[in-house]
C-alpha cells in the first residue's frame, strides 16, 4: 500500500500546480484516546488524518500494564493462576489452560481423562462466550444495538453455568495444575447439552440479523485487507490468519491434549462476500467457529465418563531446571507461555513470559490504517478483536 | 481505497436497493418479534436479587473460633491480603478443640482480610485445614473509605453475628 | 531437528557458532544458541531457506551473568509445522546491543520494543526505539533481577505509604521467619 503522506505530517495534493501548492494541508493529529467506546479497552491510537482519511496510525500501549510477569516471579505456581486469568479476561479458561499445560509439561503430571474432557468442554464453551462478546461488541461499534443484547443473553447462560461450577463468572481459577478444581454433576452436564441445543438456532438468527445485512456488508467488506504473507510477516494467528484464507488451527495442525479424538472443521475466509482477508471474512470465521465449538462440546458430552478430576500432584511444586514454550489456540489467536524455571528448591517461576496474540495484532494497525476512513478504522479495530488485558499484561 | 468501485448501471442500482431493503426487512422481522413475544430477562435489582449458586466466591468469612492460626491461607494468598497474628497460650491452659478435632494451640490476636486487595480466587479457602475460612454470598460491601475495606474477623460485632448464625 | 537447524545455520553463516542446548530434563525444550553479532544473518538465513517463516515472540531472561534474548520462531506449514527457540546472549548489561531484525520480520517491531522496555537490551537500526508498556520517561528495566522501583514518578509517589500496607505485608514474612527460627531453635535443643 503506497503511502502518499509523509511522516512529518504533510499531505501531498493529487495534482501539483501553483494553485494546489497553496492548498497543501497539514495532517490533523487525533487521539483515538484511551477512553473510547470502540477501542475495546484502554488503547490509544494516535491517528494522523488527511480530512477523513487516516494517513498514519500509531498505537500507544501500556495503559493497562500491571507487570504480571514480574509479579509471577514472586508467586508459587498455583498462585500464578489468578494472575493468568486476568490476562484475557474474556477467555480466562483458555489462558489458565495454556499456563497449566506449560507447568504440567515440565512436571510430567498425568491428568485424568475426565479432567481433560472437562477442560476441553469448558474451553470450548469459553470460546463460544468470547466469540459472542466479539460479535456483540463488533455490531455495537458499527452502530447496531440489538445483536449486542441478544449475544449477551446467550453468553449469560454460559456464565451462569460457569458460576455454578467454579464460583465466579469471569475470572474462574478453575483449571488447576493436575486437573480441574470442581467436578460437574450429571445434571449440569445435561444443562450444557440443553444449552447447545437451544443455542444452535440462535446462530442462524445472528447470521440473518448481522452477517448478511447490507449495512454491515457495506461497512466491513473490502476493509482492512490482510494477505497471508502480511499475517506471516507480523505473526498473526487465530481468526485473523484464518480470515486471510490460511487454514491454520493449533488444535488441528499441532494438536495437544485430546483434540485428535474430536471431529471438527476449521473455517477459513473464502471470499463469499468481499475479498479474502477483509473484516467480513475475519468476522465470519468467528461465527463459524462457534458452530464448530458446539460440535466439539456435543462430542465431549458423549465421551465423558465418571472418574477423578485431579491427578497426583505434590503439595509443594518444584519444577526441574529448564524452560518450555507452550502454544494453545485461544479465541483471539495463539497464546504462548514461555516458562523458565531455575530448578532446585525454588517454588516460583524464574521467568514467565506471555506471548499475547492481541499484542501482535495491534502491531498490524499501522499496516492496515493508511488509506482508510476513520469509520473504516473503527471497523478494523473491532475485527481484530483485541482485549487490552492481554496486550498490556 | 476501502470500498469496491461501484458499477455505474441502472441494474446495479436497483439490485443494491433491493438487497438493502430485503436484508433490513429480514433483520427487522427478527427484532420486531421481541416487542411482544419474549419473556423479559432483566432482573429488577435491587428489589429482586438473584440467588447465587452455592459455590459463588463473594466476600470471605472467617469463623475465628475455629481458626488454629496455621497461616496457610496467608501463605497461599497471591496478593498477600490476609494479616494474621497469634501468640502461644501460657503453659498449662486447657486447649479448646476446633471443629475437625485439632486442639487450638495458638491464641489468635489479629485476623484481618483486606477485601480491597483480595482477588476472590478462593485459594485460601482450599488450604484451610479446619474449613473456617469460606466464601459467603455477600457482594454488597462497598465502603466510603479504603481503610473500611479491611475486615477484622475478631471484632465483637462479627463474633456476635457469628454466634447467632453458626451452630457450635 | 535442532541439530539439522544448527548445522544449516553454521553452514550458511560462518562465525555464528550455532550450538544446540539440549535441556537437562527430557520434558523441557531444547534451543539453539548463536552469537549475538550474527543474529541478523542467522535470521535472514532462516527466512530465506524457509526453515522458519514466522517470528512469534522475542523474550528475554535475566541470568545475572548475562541477558539472554530468546527469539521464538515458528514454521507455519500445514504439512510440517515446527517451532524453534533461538537464543542470543548479551553480556554487557549497560550498553548491550543486538541488531534488529525488523526488516526481515516486521513482527519484531513491537517485540523488540518490549525487550528494550523490560530488559534494557538495545536493538540497532530499530525504526521506533522507545518504551512500549512502561511510560516513556520511566527509569530502570523492570524485568531485570536487580531492579528497584523508583520512588517518584513525575512528582507522584510510586508506592505511597498509606495505600500499600507495606507494614502489614512485611508482617506475614516476619511471622514466617519467626516460625522458622523457633523451629530451628526447637530442633537444636532436641
Amino acid at each position: 500500500m503506497q503511502n502518499k503522506w509523509d511522516i512529518d505530517g504533510h499531505a501531498e495534493p493529487h495534482t501539483v500546480n501553483a494553485e494546489t501548492e497553496k492548498m497543501k494541508s497539514d495532517l490533523l493529529t487525533l487521539n483515538m484516546g484511551p477512553q473510547h467506546p470502540a477501542t475495546h479497552g484502554v488503547l490509544r491510537v494516535e491517528i494522523k488524518t488527511d480530512s477523513e482519511i487516516v494517513a498514519h496510525a500509531i498505537p500507544h500501549l501500556g495503559y493497562l500494564h500491571r507487570c504480571m510477569e514480574k509479579h509471577s516471579e514472586n508467586l508459587d505456581y498455583r498462585g500464578v493462576i489468578p494472575f493468568v486469568d486476568r490476562l484475557d479476561y474474556l477467555a480466562s479458561m483458555s489462558m489458565e489452560w495454556t499456563y497449566v499445560a506449560a507447568v504440567e509439561k515440565m512436571l510430567g503430571t498425568e491428568v485424568p481423562r475426565r479432567a481433560e474432557l472437562l477442560r476441553i468442554m469448558t474451553v470450548e464453551l469459553q470460546r463460544i462466550a468470547s466469540h459472542l462478546m466479539a460479535f456483540g461488541t463488533y455490531a455495537l461499534d458499527l452502530g447496531s444495538f440489538s445483536p449486542f443484547l441478544y449475544a449477551f443473553d446467550e453468553r449469560e447462560k454460559i456464565l451462569r453455568l460457569f458460576e455454578e461450577v467454579s464460583g465466579a463468572r469471569l475470572l474462574y481459577n478453575y483449571i488447576w495444575i493436575g486437573g480441574v478444581w470442581n467436578d460437574w454433576t450429571d445434571e449440569q452436564l445435561q444443562r450444557v447439552g440443553d444449552f447447545c441445543d437451544a443455542f444452535e438456532p440462535e446462530t442462524d438468527k445472528y447470521h440473518a440479523l448481522v452477517s448478511v445485512n447490507k449495512i454491515f456488508l457495506k461497512r466491513t467488506v473490502d476493509v482492512g485487507i490482510l494477505s497471508v504473507q502480511d499475517c506471516f510477516d507480523y505473526g498473526a494467528t487465530g481468526p485473523v490468519l484464518r480470515g486471510s484464507g490460511y487454514q491454520w488451527d493449533l488444535r488441528r495442525n499441532m494438536p495437544y491434549s485430546l483434540y485428535p479424538e474430536f471431529e471438527f472443521d476449521v473455517p477459513v475466509g473464502t471470499g463469499e462476500h468481499g475479498t479474502v482477508g477483509d473484516c467480513w471474512n475475519r468476522y465470519i470465521v468467528r461465527m463459524r467457529e462457534v458452530k464448530e465449538s458446539l460440535k466439539i462440546i456435543r462430542q465431549v458430552l458423549k465421551k465423558i465418563e465418571p472418574g477423578s478430576v485431579m491427578g497426583k500432584v505434590p503439595k509443594v511444586l518444584k519444577l526441574p531446571k529448564g524452560e518450555v514454550y507452550v502454544r494453545h489456540e485461544c479465541p483471539r489467536g495463539e497464546l504462548g507461555i514461555h516458562l523458565v524455571s531455575e530448578g532446585g528448591d525454588s517454588k516460583e517461576p524464574y521467568r514467565l513470559k506471555v506471548k499475547s496474540p492481541c499484542f501482535t495484532h495491534v502491531s498490524m494497525l499501522p499496516l492496515m490504517a493508511p488509506g482508510q476512513m476513520v469509520a473504516d478504522f473503527v471497523a478494523t479495530i473491532g475485527s481484530i478483536d483485541i482485549v487490552l488485558g492481554e496486550v498490556d499484561r | 481505497m476501502s470500498h469496491a468501485v461501484p458499477h455505474n448501471s441502472v441494474k446495479h442500482y436497483f439490485a443494491e436497493l433491493w438487497s438493502a431493503v430485503s436484508t433490513t426487512v429480514r433483520g427487522m422481522w427478527i427484532t420486531f418479534r421481541y416487542v411482544w413475544g419474549v419473556k423479559i430477562v432483566t432482573v429488577e435489582y435491587p428489589e429482586v436479587r438473584i440467588v447465587l449458586p452455592e459455590r459463588a466466591r463473594m466476600r470471605l468469612f472467617n469463623d475465628a473460633q475455629n481458626c488454629i492460626s496455621c497461616t496457610q491461607c496467608a501463605l497461599a494468598c497471591p496478593v498477600d491480603c490476609i494479616y494474621i497474628a497469634s501468640e502461644k497460650y501460657p503453659e498449662g491452659t486447657e486447649l479448646k478443640k476446633a471443629s475437625n478435632g485439632t486442639p487450638i494451640r495458638l491464641h489468635l490476636t489479629q485476623f484481618v482480610i483486606d477485601t480491597a486487595l483480595c482477588c476472590y480466587c478462593g485459594l485460601c479457602t482450599t488450604v484451610c485445614p479446619t474449613e473456617c475460612l469460606t466464601h459467603s454470598h455477600d457482594y454488597e460491601f462497598s465502603q466510603y473509605t479504603i481503610d473500611g475495606m479491611k475486615y477484622d474477623y475478631l471484632a465483637p460485632d462479627v463474633i456476635a453475628w457469628r454466634d447467632r448464625i453458626v451452630k457450635a | 531437528m535442532l541439530d539439522t537447524i544448527a548445522a544449516g545455520i553454521n553452514a550458511a553463516v560462518p562465525g555464528a557458532n550455532a550450538q544446540v542446548l539440549n535441556a537437562e530434563d527430557a520434558k523441557c525444550d531444547g534451543s539453539v544458541l548463536v552469537e549475538a553479532a550474527h543474529i541478523h544473518a542467522v535470521a535472514a538465513h532462516l527466512k530465506a531457506s524457509g526453515t522458519m517463516n514466522v517470528l512469534q515472540c522475542i523474550t528475554g531472561v535475566d541470568y545475572t551473568e548475562y541477558l539472554e534474548v530468546v527469539y521464538v520462531m515458528a514454521k507455519f506449514d500445514l504439512a510440517a509445522p515446527a517451532q524453534l527457540l533461538l537464543k542470543v546472549r548479551v553480556t554487557d548489561r549497560v550498553n548491550g546491543a543486538v541488531d534488529s531484525i525488523v526488516d526481515l520480520y516486521p513482527a519484531a517491531n513491537f517485540q523488540e520494543r518490549e525487550c528494550w522496555d523490560m530488559l534494557g537490551v538495545r536493538f540497532n537500526n530499530h525504526p521506533d526505539h522507545r518504551r512500549i508498556l512502561c511510560p516513556d520517561d520511566w527509569e530502570g528495566f523492570p524485568l531485570r533481577k536487580d531492579y528497584i522501583t523508583q520512588k517518584d514518578y513525575r512528582g507522584m509517589q510510586v508506592y505511597p505509604e498509606g495505600k500499600m500496607n507495606m507494614g502489614d505485608r512485611e508482617f506475614i514474612v516476619r511471622q514466617d521467619m519467626i516460625k522458622k527460627a523457633q523451629e530451628a531453635a526447637a530442633g537444636k535443643v532436641q
